[in-house]
């Protein structure tokens, strides 16, 4: 896996990207934005699933609207971050911090894919289950804690 | 005014609580957490809505609903970065008032996005009654995609000076 990094930290372009300060702020740019879409409208639904958002709407027709705009920015957050880790892969990788993280990235995904696949049935029920409300909680705090292990990986990585 | 400034700023740095913020090793990212999170909100669900405005699911609901729904979650979006915001303002803010890239997102970018942002939002009441939105709604929605993104240029150049 070391040897995959050590290769990945070398392919020209993505030399090119990490030294250039324009290009490696526009990778970062696309990253926030990619996970401001991502989370915004994941946590969104989340919370209309707890009955705390967007109580006007019935739940189908809002994630039909937001989900599209949360596989949006999961497709820049993807392409974005793995520019941002091809660049200093042989950092990340070893990093305890780097690996919660990608680890609550897949665990929240997953809960994000069990909400959305969920939904038509929820919608249906006279109320929301308390089970859904449960998946919606713990992808919700999966989410924002990704963010926060995000933030920290530079906190125990000194030099990025 | 700038000696003010300044003195004023120096004064915010040296808050203890600002000071603790600062040295505590893993304190800082918490303080982007926040910032972080409260955009999540804030811009999730403008952005939404300006896609709606460009005529994005159509079939869901109109730009009048959406606006309404996500309404109060948006501002709650926008009070957690500002709060996060102002902290991290507070840790370095000597340097930060003289950063160019700083100056242009929060003197000149913000406002003005925050201010079509308020205008887009009330517009969308009369915009968004039909499913079908007028070219003038389409045109004000990418404008202000446009101008958030301009301010999170403006932001992540911030540490390049």
């Amino acid at each position: 896996m070391l040897r995959l990094c050590e290769w990945l930290e070398q392919i020209p372009w993505i030399v090119t990207i990490t030294n250039s300060a324009v290009l490696i702020s526009l990778v970062w740019l696309v990253h926030y934005i990619g996970f401001f879409l991502l989370v915004g409208s994941t946590a969104v639904v989340d919370l209309r699933v707890l009955g705390a958002a967007a109580r006007n709407q019935k739940l189908a027709p809002l994630a039909g609207l937001l989900f599209p705009f949360a596989w949006t920015g999961l497709g820049l957050v993807i392409a974005s971050g793995f520019v941002m880790f091809a660049g200093q892969a042989t950092t990340f990788y070893p990093t305890a911090v780097f690996q919660i993280k990608m680890g609550m990235v897949l665990l929240a995904l997953l809960f994000g894919v069990i909400v959305q696949r969920k939904l038509p049935v929820w919608d249906r029920a006279p109320s929301v289950p308390a089970a859904a409300k449960w998946l919606a909680f713990v992808s919700l705090v999966l989410w924002i804690g990704t963010i926060l292990a995000g933030l920290e990986v530079p906190a125990f990585i000194p030099g990025i | 005014m700038h000696t003010w400034l300044v003195a004023i700023c120096d004064r915010l740095q040296n808050i203890r609580l600002v000071v603790w913020l600062v040295t505590a090793q893993y304190a800082y990212p918490f303080i982007q957490w926040t910032h972080f999170t409260g955009l999540s909100l804030w811009l999730g669900t403008t952005l939404a809505l300006d896609f709606r405005l460009l005529g994005a699911g159509k079939r869901f609901q109109t730009a009048a609903e959406l606006s309404d729904a996500l309404f109060s979650w948006n501002w709650l979006g926008l009070g957690i970065a500002v709060l996060g915001g102002f902290t991290l303002f507070a840790t370095a803010a000597v340097g930060y008032i003289d950063n160019p890239a700083f100056r242009l997102k929060l003197g000149v970018l913000s406002p003005l996005a925050l201010a079509w942002h308020i205008f887009v939002q009330r517009k969308s009441r009369i915009w968004g009654r039909t499913p079908e939105t007028p070219a003038v709604a389409k045109l004000a929605g990418l404008m202000e995609i446009v101008l958030w993104v301009s301010v999170a240029t403006a932001a992540v150049w911030i540490p390049n000076y």
